[in-house]
This record gives C-alpha cells, sequence and structure tokens, in this order.
C-alpha cells in the first residue's frame, strides 16, 4: 500500500515514517509540509492513502481532505491530530479513520486496515452535508490534467458558461465543475452576483458605468475589461459599491 | 477600581435597592429597634405602653418615607460620584426627618393630644428626631458599604482563582510535546531528555499557577522552556530574538501571566505560516515600570483550527486587572501581517 504524509512539524513527520517502516506492507511514498503540498503530491503520486496532520499552514488537513476527494481514484484520508476535539470534523470531511499524537504503532496499523478495505472497495465517499457550512480557503481544479489550487482572495470572478465555471484569478483562469449558485451561496460574504452568469469578488469592485447604448458595466480591480451587470442585480450592486 | 462584573456606576454598586422587600423589612426592623431604646431608656417620663405605640408607628412611618425617597432616588445615584451620592442620601432623610417631625409636632399641637408633650419642646423635638435618624442612616448606609466591599472581594478572589485555572497549558501543546519527545528518543536521546525537563518546569507552574505569585526571572525562563520546546517541534521555522537582558529579575508577578502570550504568538502567528517567522519579545524597565512586548507575523487570513480563540488574551487581561487594577496595562495592536501585545507591569 502506497501511504504520503503530510504534516508541518519534522519531528511529527520523523517518526510517522519511522512507524511506517517497520511495517512491511507499507510503502512511503513522500511526504509534504502542508495541506496543499500535500494535495498535489497526492495528485501526482496516487497514493492509497494519505495520513493528514490537521493544525497545518497555507490549507488546513480537513478542507485538503476535501480537495482529496475530488482526485479520480478514491484516497483513503487517516487524519492524525493532537488532541480530538476535530474528530466530528474529521468525519464529516469523510476520513476513514483518526488517529491521536503520539501515534501507538497498534492503532496506526489498525487505522491503516481500514484505509486497505477502503482502497480495496473502491467507491467514493459521499459528501457530508455539514461540509457545505465550512467554506474552503481554495479551489481546487484541473488545468491541462494538473490538479491546481488556486486561493479564494486570488480570485477576480467567476463566470458561468455550459456546463462549466470559468475561475478568473491573479493568475490566469481554471475550469470547475460547479455550480454557480453553490459557490454564491459557499462564499456569500466575500462574492457578489452581478448578472445571472457571474460573481464577483467584492474587495475588487471598482465603479459602476453606463454605456451609450444604457448598459451597465462593473469594474474590476485586476481584471481586463469590465464585466456586464444585469437590471436585476443593479439596485443591490449600486448599495454595495457605495457602501465600499 | 477592580472590575468583578459589577457595573462601575458610583454609589449603586454598593448600596441595595430600596424597592425590595428584605431591604425594606431591613430597615424598618432597625427602625423599631431604635424605637424601642429610646423608649427603654431611662426618661423623666418612664415606660408606657401609650409612649411605645406612638414612637412605633412615629419611626416606622419615618423609616418608609425614607425608604419611598431612597428608592425613587435610585436614578439620580446612577449618575453621582459615590461621596455626593452618599451626601445627597443622608441629606433626603435629614430632609424627610426635620420634615415629618415639624409635622407631627404641628398636628399634635394643634389636635391637643399631647403625644410629644414630653419631648420638649417644637425645637428640641425636630432636631432629636431630625439627628437621630441621619446618625441611623449613616450607620446603614457603612454598613451596606462594608458589606458589599465584602462580597466583592470574596467574589473577585474566586474569579481570580478560576481565571488562572484556565490559564494552564493546552492539550494540543502537551500532546504534541509528547509526540516530539517520542520521535527524539530513538535518534536524539539527549534533546528527548531535556524537552522531558522544559516539560515538567512548565507543567509544574501550570499546576501551582492561581496559587500565589512567581518572579519576572521565573515567568521569562519558563517562557524559554516553553519556545526550547517549539522549537523543537516546528524547527527552523521558529525563530525568536530576545532583548529582555535588562529586566529586574526579582520583581513579584502572577504566575504564568506571560507565557500564554507567547504560546499565543507561536500558535497564531509562527504555525500557520508555511515559511514561520520572527517571535520578538523586548523589555524595557523604568524605575516604575516594567513594559514587554511580544511580536509576531501572522497570516493574512486565520486558520479554520487556529480562529476565535481569544480566551487565553482575555485570561491574561483579567488577571491583569485583577492584580494590578488601572495600574497594569495590555495593549494589543493587531496591524496588517504582524499581532503585537504590549505589557506594562507597575514595579512598586
Amino acid at each position: 500500500m502506497k501511504v504520503l504524509i503530510a504534516d508541518d512539524e519534522p519531528l511529527a513527520r520523523e517518526r510517522l515514517a519511522a512507524l511506517l517502516a517497520e511495517l512491511p506492507e507499507v510503502q512511503l511514498v513522500g511526504q509534504a509540509v502542508d495541506g496543499r503540498e500535500a494535495v498535489l503530491r497526492a495528485e501526482e503520486l496516487r497514493p492509497d492513502c494519505v495520513i493528514l496532520d490537521i493544525a497545518m499552514p497555507v490549507l488546513d488537513g480537513l478542507e485538503a481532505a476535501r480537495h482529496l476527494a475530488q482526485i479520480e481514484n478514491p484516497i483513503a484520508v487517516i487524519f492524525c491530530t493532537a488532541y480530538d476535539e476535530h474528530a466530528l470534523a474529521a468525519f464529516e470531511a469523510s476520513a476513514v479513520d483518526y488517529v491521536v499524537k503520539p501515534v501507538r504503532r497498534e492503532r496506526l496499523v489498525a487505522a491503516l486496515e481500514r484505509a486497505r478495505r477502503f482502497t480495496g472497495e473502491r467507491f467514493r465517499m459521499p459528501i457530508a452535508p455539514g461540509q457545505a457550512a465550512q467554506r474552503r480557503t481554495h479551489i481546487c481544479a484541473r488545468l491541462r490534467g494538473n490538479l491546481k489550487l488556486v486561493p479564494v482572495s486570488d480570485i477576480l470572478y467567476f463566470l458561468a458558461e455550459d456546463k462549466y465555471v470559468v475561475v478568473h484569478h491573479v493568475g490566469g483562469e481554471v475550469l470547475i465543475e460547479e455550480s454557480l449558485k453553490a459557490l454564491e451561496t459557499e462564499f456569500a460574504d466575500r462574492f457578489v452576483r452581478i448578472h445571472r452568469n457571474c460573481l464577483v469578488a467584492t474587495e475588487r469592485l471598482g465603479g459602476l458605468k453606463r454605456t451609450p447604448d444604457g448598459r451597465m458595466f462593473a469594474d474590476i480591480r485586476g481584471a481586463e475589461a469590465p464585466l456586464e451587470v444585469s437590471r436585476r442585480n443593479l439596485p443591490s450592486l449600486r448599495k454595495l459599491v457605495k457602501a465600499l | 477600581m477592580r472590575d468583578d462584573g459589577i457595573p462601575s456606576d458610583g454609589i449603586t454598586r454598593w448600596l441595595p435597592d430600596f424597592c425590595v422587600l428584605p431591604v425594606v423589612a431591613a430597615v424598618m426592623l432597625v427602625a423599631e429597634l431604635v424605637v424601642l431604646v429610646i423608649v427603654i431608656s431611662p426618661s423623666p417620663q418612664g415606660f408606657s405602653v401609650d409612649r411605645l405605640l406612638f414612637a412605633t408607628v412615629f419611626g416606622e412611618w419615618l423609616a418608609l418615607c425614607c425608604l419611598v425617597c431612597l428608592c425613587r432616588m435610585r436614578p439620580i445615584w446612577r449618575r453621582l460620584k459615590p461621596l455626593p451620592g452618599v451626601v445627597a442620601a443622608l441629606f433626603a432623610v435629614t430632609a424627610i426627618a426635620a420634615l415629618a417631625s415639624l409635622l407631627v409636632k404641628l398636628i399634635d399641637a394643634g389636635a391637643g393630644l399631647g403625644l410629644t408633650e414630653g419631648d420638649g419642646d417644637r425645637l428640641e423635638f425636630v432636631a432629636s428626631t431630625t439627628l437621630i435618624t441621619l446618625l441611623v442612616a449613616a450607620a446603614l448606609l457603612r454598613y451596606y458599604y462594608v458589606r458589599a466591599q465584602w462580597q466583592r472581594e470574596t467574589r473577585a478572589q474566586a474569579k481570580a482563582q478560576v481565571v488562572a485555572l484556565q490559564a494552564r497549558i493546552r492539550p494540543h501543546f502537551l500532546f504534541n510535546s509528547m509526540n516530539t519527545i517520542a520521535s527524539l528518543i530513538p535518534s536524539r536521546p539527549k534533546d528527548a531528555e531535556r524537552a522531558v525537563e522544559d516539560l515538567s518546569e512548565l507543567f509544574r507552574a501550570a499546576l501551582a499557577a492561581g496559587e500565589g505569585m512567581s518572579t519576572l526571572g521565573e515567568e521569562l525562563e519558563l517562557i524559554d522552556r516553553y519556545l526550547a520546546i517549539e522549537a523543537l517541534r516546528l524547527g527552523d521555522r521558529l525563530r525568536v530574538d530576545r532583548d529582555i537582558a535588562s529586566m529586574p529579575a526579582d520583581l513579584a508577578i502572577p504566575s504564568l501571566l506571560l507565557q500564554p502570550l507567547v504560546e499565543n504568538a507561536v500558535l497564531h502567528g509562527i504555525q500557520p505560516l508555511p515559511g514561520g517567522g520572527t517571535v520578538e519579545i523586548r523589555g524595557t524597565t523604568t524605575p516604575e515600570r516594567v513594559d514587554l512586548t511580544i511580536r509576531n507575523p501572522r497570516p493574512q487570513v486565520a486558520p479554520a483550527y487556529a480562529r476565535g480563540n481569544r480566551t487565553a488574551l482575555e485570561n491574561v487581561r483579567q488577571r491583569m486587572r485583577y492584580h494590578y487594577g488601572e495600574r497594569g496595562k495590555l495593549e494589543v495592536d493587531a496591524g496588517d501581517g504582524y499581532y503585537q501585545v504590549a505589557v506594562s507591569i507597575p514595579r512598586a
């Protein structure tokens, strides 16, 4: 079984690696120092199981697990945490098990056994309803076959096109298969609807202007061209721009 | 003023609400006792039931008038400082006593009942009644003041103990440290040994927190022990810049007052940053005060696992308030990308 471990503490990784080295059927394929690296390395190395610390910089373990769930072949997630107050959230993020630090060898073996069965059955854990309540800090997308994590703070706007939503961010654009409605709900405090097909980062909203033919456009700081505002969203947007 | 949850609005902090039954009953009982003392005490007229009845009715009526007035005065007290408040209350009581006794004397004289005949002429009667009422009122106010003071003291003490208990080390830290030690044992036993010693020191202090004072020197050493453990855990991500050489090591301060601030800096500042950062600890000393600032970088967005945890800071603030009152200061400067806590403690 191929295992990837992610923990920001070098000694914690060292200990976990030492424990795993004693297990003959386990192959440690890689180590990650934060949640973001864990997701990217998991995409690249395709492990059967990822052992995730919860308190990590950039992307915490709980959010990393949600992004891992989007990788094609299912990856079993085991959380490894110092104190078990996160247990409930861990299971909502569809982990197969969680272990507490310092990890006992027998406990780790039991967790890996559960992980092995999970990968054996090849099914996708359903996303728990409670998860939607937790806002992501990154958006996970695929760009030319590679997994890409875009920080939500870098996103300029979401534009719905046919079956996809195009995420325009500071460093370019990516496609995601999510509904604009769900994104609007999840990021209600940071993004505002300006058109049937468009959500804009509130902090990047510039002024509003009217073209000679009577259409309204909003300036987006950092974007190349202004975006059209629909008649329906205009009154609430006017209020928002005035308040900024 | 020490804060202990009771709103600081002058005299109403300790004066009871005269509109409630237990207080009314207590005041009326005191009035009756005073009446008994006066009637029983040797006088030319001697003891008589008539005199006792008349004095009781008069005394209780006077007491009720004063109670109604004091009850109505509560909104005024809220706006007054303690001393003017007390003066106003006593003045009101005196005025009521003077008016009431004058009224009684006039009615008595008009109706020719002769109930107050033995109590001297008009001036004498008014003067003695007023004076007695004033003295009793002053004694009562003093009683309520002392009682409130005592209650507040007990409550503040209990609270300080609870707060100190809450300042104890977080479970996360314990288990993370144990994990660190477990991984050091095979490869770096010397470091593991030192980590166990450091952890023991910290827990000894944490278990004793709330049982009294420590010294600044000991507190700074605890911070060093704490940082030594975290440095093992976080590796080179944790850097520390200290400038605390000039601090008076023997200054008495509450135990485990400062360590939680450094723990906050590591937990909310250094740990969530992928590249870590530097915790700056600077101390300056003047003849009157000791100032300590703890500064750390912090991420733009607080991570979910560390969010909404202001209890440690609030805890330190409350303990400072309890031990130093207005003379202790704790200021937070949360800027873009950094966080700084400045503690200022009086030396005397």
